[in-house]
């Protein structure tokens, strides 16, 4: 059960390989005990399997970092990683480059896994509830008492045994699935996602009569329409979607592309969007119809003359439509544009529709693409598991049906926590809890844990044997690095022991471990039989590269099942009348999102998430209930005022959060907060630990649609303070005057057109006299370290933070504290919101030390603290530092941290000492009244550096710095990055990425004019709005 | 007891009329005698040497002295839980506690300001308030001093800030400010003690001599060196006293230049300004006299020290407040009007978030207290009545704290990068130390006043006898007997 390195010269990997062509579970145990023998030795526990000890000369070079390829599961789509791991120990995880999902990028929430893998509050045992308490079992105890109810099931066929697993891709798992069905073929087997996009599946099924798969090559769309989907957040495809759209913003490396946002709640795809019309959900419908209605009438039109419509030319049918005496109205001339927009670019353009729409709004989508000749171009349908296979909307309701008449005898819940996602109407938790036998697997003992009979810890996707497809169909497997810290089991290896009759037949009759159901799924998947000795040589390549090529879902082509109409000229005329009519807001819509941060609260236990500012309202530690400052006055309601909601007799308190964009008459509250059994850092009810935030469950209706329309809000008055990394844009007149007036040179930015015209328009935003410096310049007789931020590729998504965090050792220091302005991180994403009301869009900035080669923050130092390296980098020497704070005061970007606490106290606890596990043995733990800051991760330089220099040493290479090639040292923040807009190399090096990067006629330095001469140069952000939508700001 | 200290008669024994109608062509004599040698011992040993410390005092000096265990307490929690729990941030990096250093920085220039250059300049009226105003820089500069020790996030590493020989080979950092500050800080320091302690050598060497009890033989003997008051004594005292007043005079400026360089030399726009060293040393001078009203007005009064320190001292110190109040004032529209000129948008925003900003009351009232209100003593009524002007030096006081503050606080708290913009609010240890640190140099304060001579005995002396004020022992004798009733 050896995980396989992507090191090679990994003596396990090349033993395992030079080995003989079969490998017998006898030699890879020998082979794990390898491994884990210096995991042992990090002192939290001794692997209880036999140990081969590691002696002198195997090649293992205690505290060097191994790589393993392994993949996460989120929203039913796999995403390829790489986890370092250090003496056994995972520490940090990044994207597989070459995996289509990852494409070398992470979302935040993949960045996070580390410290949910040793978080102290995961379930550490198995435990039953006798109630009215609940007892510690063992595992042995729990086989026992299911071997009883199993003998019963089996006679009866399974007959009121219930399966309700959160909805994976894993072919393992489906595979197991069809042995449960083959084996108690009166039980059911419920696949649950609260998230799935149902209304899409239904839209295509109906429009294309089948099930297939949607996906979107947006690297080959000029222009993407989304109406109320955030294409470049969603899981699972956030992370690939932002490098595609990323991919074409870069005006130097090609064509752009154009996005239109149409959307209720400002969200990532908004906010980078070249034109963005905000309008409520319940609105979409109505100017889908219409944008229907525009291209059919457009595309007929554009036939009949036989020539392309030029869209900057008022005149063709749509222009001449919109001229019926709406012109004025915003959403109408938007939609004129966006139509003339698509209908020039056919073939070319991708439109999206979101989660919360219904599928008559997703139908209509999908005709749109079909009309302008996109399907099988940019939005290709490609094969998709089987419908069985995919979540079932009604079935959790028959579930409960079935509970209520009391037909389920046993129920296991595999992974999730229905109870917590699931409206509150079906009243889960009281029916779970009224089945004899119910048993819940999970990572936590969270809401559906406390109503079951049996809580079984699950093991993390770090520490199990696994597998998974991607959103694409790519099959990766998941490799643990770790043996299971909490004795916990894989969903594979429960499902396993409840097929167990299933496995009888096989020599021994033993159920199978992960590792054996994983092999074996893969041996099925390559057509190769196990005792081949190809398939050895087959499997280690799907570990080392962490998926298997070519293994994607084929594309299929398809014809639609029903025609096209033209369109219903009555219906168009009544929802032009509509659509200009503004909601009222004293009866807004709600409209649901997932968390940017918690998601569907399974990662409300994360404090690297709860701080980790959202990218658009730059909140921490709670949701809100957002809304535009228009309809807040309409409500009577004000900024961080608690306001009652009301939805059908329901209620919900929550705090109220002011954000220009936010359609009129729409408010928008995320799911996944207020967890009550999350654990002790996202709430837990039973230990006295308040839920974070406000769960919007109690008013989440039970067709999980998006958004609710109408509700009431009433102001109650009281009030509650939102922690918030950035003073939004309800600070005072001054304040926001000398914002504006200075974005221009912070944030440079210009249209496509602007840049054409004049490419180093960037560099003519600031002018300055010439700079000397007061002090003799540095000389870097060797490498002079640099990075880049491309503005225009950045999508503000914040997973850099988190993987600066997890790779930095950055502490987290609670809400309290970030109301104090006291958050430790050492990069952050700077969002500001340009023009009055949004109207010149939103500008995204990420900002950490700039590594001045004239640091002022170098020169005001007593003590020399912090100096001045020979490569240029502006070093932090933290045992030196005795805590001034004048560094942070003289440094214009604000990006030092400093320690006002000791932030570490549960290092000192030992029932939290496995929180130890997750630190970077490479980076300091800095103590209370220490300066910190962003340092280039000069660890990971140094590393590079070292393994050069012994590379020369013993004569591998002539010169060190053939090993420091471009590209070989990667920042955290870089790595994680899924749009690629972070450079990091060598300056001294012409030729490198970074300075072709700097030598872009947008670069431009931060602040430059102040003579601090940063190492960090960002280049500008360009734009590509339609000349016919005015965008102000770009003036 | 009586609340009160005892005092001597003088108005009952004939002495002139403390107010009188001003006459521009003669000026009142620099105290209100008629005085000979003994009356001036007298009057101001037996504020030290009266055996029942009064009331008043004890009541005051349990009120600063709860104050001082205040601070340290504070202090010791502060060293215990770390900088956090006061309301420092990022980006304010320095908050109330570098505003109380400033500020009592500038509290401290006001004493070596009149003992040392008004010396120089040969201001006979400074003698009387000398080393009362000497005293209050001493313990102005500690509690100054002790903001910056503990201000640090590891204060256990202070002795890093000096250059020492250590094996660690490090040594401090001299492009650094706060280093200059360590310099110029202790400089001022002990050249401030040293000129106040050789100043008090006869005084103390006469309460020695006067001295009832061993203790205080003792103990005034000790610190009065073997002083006899021979000519030898005298002529070296004279010499040293006048080096040391050369010396300590640059150090008055010096000193808050170098302070105010901590924020003219970084690039925080609000603190980059080279009108920096003289408008802090113009406010310290101006502070520094306000603070020496605001102790002397109630000290005069209660230690019957009203002869010695007459309403020509108070008027005096009150044109140096006015003009002093027009320097600041001066500096406040020429920062603005540069930040304006400059053409730099960042500056000119920074001053208008001060006048509008979520501080702008910290400015206004700023403004009011240490420009408008000095006005007042272009009256002469306002320069002459203790119960005008000891509110103004209140509110003096008080502007030129939140001077500080405005610069210091409001500066940081928006700087560069709006998004980097945050609020600056204190916590309640922030205002137990900043009241804790009264508490201390009031503590201080007290114990000078009861123990030691609060006037310049000798000099007075010599300075009459060279004026031809003081009566010969007989005359006084005389006035004595017949005022008796």
């Amino acid at each position: 059960m050896t995980p396989i390195s992507r090191d090679s010269n990994n003596i396990i990997a090349a033993k395992a390989s030079k080995g003989s062509a079969e490998l017998s579970r006898r030699r890879w145990l020998e082979l794990m005990g390898a491994s884990f023998a210096l995991a042992g030795l990090t002192g939290c526990r001794w692997p209880r399997e036999e140990i081969v000890p590691a002696v002198k000369g195997t090649g293992r070079v205690p505290g060097q970092a191994l790589k393993y390829a392994t993949s996460r599961e989120l929203a039913g789509g796999a995403l390829g990683l790489l986890v370092t791991s250090v003496d056994g120990r995972p520490i940090k995880i990044e994207g597989n480059p070459a995996h289509p999902a990852s494409l070398g990028g992470t979302d935040a929430w993949a960045q996070a896994a580390i410290l949910e893998l040793y978080d102290p509050d995961r379930n550490t045992g198995v435990l039953q509830r006798v109630p009215p308490v609940v007892e510690r079992r063992s595992w042995e105890a729990f086989i026992e008492a299911w071997g009883r109810e199993l003998q019963s099931l089996v006679q009866h066929q399974g007959e009121g045994l219930r399966v309700l697993c959160e909805w994976r891709s894993s072919p393992t798992l489906l595979r197991l699935k069809r042995l449960f069905e083959k084996q108690f073929p009166q039980g059911r087997w419920i696949f649950y996602d609260p998230l799935f996009n149902h209304a899409e599946r239904k839209a295509i099924e109906e429009f294309l009569g089948g099930t297939y798969r949607m996906q979107y090559r947006l690297e080959e769309a000029d222009l993407i329409v989304t109406l109320d989907a955030d294409l470049l957040a969603d899981p699972p495809t956030g992370v690939v979607m932002a490098r595609q759209f990323a991919a074409r913003r870069d005006p130097e490396a090609g064509p752009m592309n154009r996005l239109y946002a149409v959307e209720s709640a400002l969200t990532l795809t908004g906010a980078n969007a070249d034109h963005r019309l905000p309008l409520p959900s319940s609105k979409v419908a109505d100017l889908v119809v219409l944008l229907e209605a525009a291209i059919s009438r457009g595309l007929s039109g554009e036939a009949q003359a036989g020539k392309p419509a030029a869209p900057s030319q008022p005149g063709d049918g749509q222009a001449a439509s919109s001229a019926e005496g709406a012109e004025e109205n915003e959403s109408l001339r938007f939609l004129s544009a966006m139509a003339d927009d698509l209908i020039s670019h056919a073939g070319r353009s991708v439109v999206v529709a979101g989660r919360t729409q219904p599928a008559e709004v997703h139908k209509a989508v999908l005709r749109i693409n079909a009309l302008l000749g996109n399907l099988g171009k940019t939005v290709v349908l490609s094969g998709e598991l089987a419908p069985d296979d995919l979540p079932s909307e009604t079935g959790l309701k028959q579930l409960c049906a079935e509970m209520a008449q009391g037909m389920v005898g046993a129920l296991f819940i595999l992974g999730g926590n229905p109870v917590y996602t699931s409206p509150p109407e079906l009243d889960l938790g009281t029916l779970v809890s009224k089945v004899p036998f119910s048993v819940h697997l999970g990572l936590y003992r969270d809401e559906t844990s406390e109503v079951c009979t049996w809580h079984l810890p699950e093991s993390h996707f770090l520490e199990s044997w696994g597998d998974g497809r991607a959103w694409d169909g790519t099959y990766g497997v998941m490799q643990p690095l770790i043996e299971p810290l909490f004795s916990g089991r894989s969903i594979l290896e429960l499902v396993a022991l409840l097929v167990q009759g299933a496995f009888q037949t096989r020599s021994g009759g033993a159920i199978p471990s992960g590792y054996d159901l994983v092999r074996e799924t893969f041996s099925e998947l390559i057509q190769v039989p196990q005792e081949d000795p190809a398939f050895t040589a087959r499997w280690q390549a799907v570990l080392h590269e962490g998926y298997l090529a070519g293994s994607a879902f084929s594309t299929k082509a398809v014809t639609p099942k029903e025609a096209v109409l033209p369109p219903d000229e009555s219906l168009v005329a009544r929802v032009r009348q509509r659509l200009s009519e503004p909601l009222d807001s004293a009866a807004p819509e709600l409209v649901f999102w997932p968390d940017r941060k918690v998601y569907d609260g399974r990662f409300a236990n994360s404090g690297w998430l709860q701080e980790l500012p959202d990218p658009i309202t730059r909140l921490t530690w709670d949701n809100a209930l957002i809304m535009s400052p228009g309809t807040a006055a309409r409500l009577g309601v004000e900024h961080e005022e608690i306001a009652e909601l009301e939805l059908a007799g329901k209620r919900v308190t929550v705090p109220v959060f002011l954000l220009e964009g936010q359609a009129d008459g729409s408010l928008a509250l995320s799911l996944g907060y207020g967890r009550t059994a999350a654990g002790r850092v996202g709430g837990l009810s039973r230990e006295g630990i308040p839920p974070v935030g406000v769960s919007a469950r109690a008013i989440w209706p039970q067709d999980g649609k998006g958004f609710v329309h109408p509700v009431t809000v009433r102001p109650t008055g009281s009030r509650y303070l939102l922690a918030s990394t950035e003073e939004h844009q309800q600070i005072d007149a001054v304040g926001q005057w000398g914002r504006q007036e200075r974005l221009d040179r912070l944030v440079r930015e210009g249209t496509l057109e602007k840049f054409e015209k004049q490419p180093d328009f960037a560099k003519h935003a600031v002018h300055h006299p010439p700079l000397k410096s007061l002090w003799p310049e540095h000389e870097y007789p060797t490498n002079r370290w640099g990075m880049s931020v491309d503005l225009s590729k950045c999508v503000g998504c914040g997973a850099c933070v988190v993987a600066c965090q997890a790779e930095n050792n950055i502490p987290i220091v609670g809400r309290e504290r970030v109301l104090w302005n006291r958050e430790m991180h050492w990069i952050r994403v700077d969002r500001y919101f340009r023009g009055k009301g949004l109207g010149g869009g939103v500008s995204f900035q990420p900002v950490m030390c700039q590594q001045c080669e004239n640091a002022p923050c170098e020169q005001v130092c007593p003590v020399g603290a912090t100096v001045h390296s020979h490569e240029g980098l502006n070093d932090m020497v933290y045992n030196r530092c005795v805590g001034t704070r004048y560094c942070s005061n003289n440094c214009p970007y604000k990006v030092r941290r400093f320690n006002y606490f000791w932030y570490h106290p549960d290092l000192d606890d030992p029932a939290q000492s496995v929180k130890k596990m997750v630190f970077n043995p490479e980076v300091t733990i800095r103590t209370r009244g220490v300066m910190e800051k962003c340092t280039y991760c000069v660890q990971r330089i140094q590393a590079a550096k070292i393994a050069a220099k012994n590379a020369r040493v013993i004569g591998q290479i002539e010169r060190a710095r053939e090993l420091l090639a471009d590209g070989a040292i990667q920042t955290a923040c870089q790595q994680a990055c899924p749009a690629r807009a972070i450079e990091f190399g060598d300056l001294s090096n012409p030729g490198s990425r970074v300075s072709v990067a700097q030598g872009s006629p947008r670069a431009y330095a931060l602040l430059g004019e102040l003579n601090v001469k940063p190492r960090t140069i960002y280049l500008a952000k360009i734009r590509n709005p339609n000349p016919r939508l005015q965008v102000p700001g770009n003036s | 007891m009586s609340l009160r200290a005892p005092t001597i008669p003088l108005e009952q024994a004939g002495g002139i009329a403390i107010e009188e109608p001003y006459d521009p062509r003669r000026r009142p004599p620099v105290v209100a005698g008629p005085f000979d040698a003994a009356r001036v011992t007298e009057c101001v040993s037996r504020i030290t040497e009266v055996p029942r410390t009064p009331l008043g005092w004890y009541i005051a000096f349990v009120i600063s002295g709860a104050l001082t265990v205040v601070f340290f307490a504070c202090s010791v929690y502060l060293f215990v839980k770390g900088i956090g729990v006061w309301g420092n941030n990022i980006p304010v990096g320095w908050a109330f506690p570098i505003v109380n250093f400033v500020f009592w920085i500038g509290i401290g220039h006001a004493g070596t300001l009149i003992s040392a250059i008004l010396f120089l300049l040969r201001q006979g009226w400074r003698t009387s308030i000398n080393r009362f105003a000497e005293a209050m820089t001493i313990f102005a500069v500690m509690c100054a001093g002790l903001f910056p020790v503990v201000h640090l996030g590891r204060v256990w590493f202070v002795y890093w800030l000096l250059p020492y020989p250590n094996q660690m080979l490090v040594w401090p950092q001299f492009r650094s400010p706060l280093l200059w500050d360590v310099f110029a800080v202790t400089a001022y320091f002990v050249t401030s003690l040293l000129f106040w302690y050789l100043g008090m050598i006869p005084d103390l060497a006469t309460l020695r001599d006067r001295a009832t009890t061993p203790a205080r033989r003792l103990v005034y003997g000790l610190f009065a060196l073997g002083w006899t008051g021979s000519a030898r004594h005298w002529h070296w005292y004279e010499s040293a006293y006048l080096f040391l007043a050369a010396l300590a005079t640059p150090l008055v400026v010096s000193v808050h230049s170098v302070v105010s360089f901590d924020f003219a030399v970084s690039i925080v726009p609000g603190w980059h300004a080279t009108i920096f060293p003289p408008y802090f040393v113009a406010g310290a001078i101006f502070s520094g006299f306000a603070m020496v009203i605001t102790l002397l007005v109630p000290a005069r009064a209660y230690f019957g020290l009203k002869e010695l320190v007459t309403i020509r001292h108070l008027d005096n110190m009150n044109k140096i407040i006015l003009a002093t109040s027009w320097m600041v004032g001066y500096a406040y529209v020429i920062e603005l009007f540069v930040a304006w000129y400059s053409g730099n948008a960042t500056e000119w925003f920074t001053f208008m978030n001060r006048m509008f900003g979520p501080y702008a009351a910290a400015y206004w009232v700023m403004v009011v207290c240490n420009v408008l209100l000095p006005q007042a003593f272009w009256f002469r009524k306002c320069r002459t009545t203790p119960a005008i002007m000891w509110p103004i030096a209140v509110l003096i006081n008080l502007g030129m704290w939140l001077e500080r503050y405005v610069i210091i606080i409001v500066s940081l708290s928006r700087d560069y990068l709006p998004s980097s913009w945050g609020m600056y609010y204190p916590t309640w240890v922030d205002l137990a130390m900043l009241a804790g640190s009264f508490g201390l140099f009031f503590s201080l304060f007290l114990l000078f006043c009861r123990w030691l001579p609060m006037v310049a005995m000798a000099e007075l002396k010599a300075l009459l006898a060279l004026r031809g004020e003081l009566l010969p022992p007989h005359e006084t004798d005389v006035r004595q007997q017949t005022a008796a009733p």
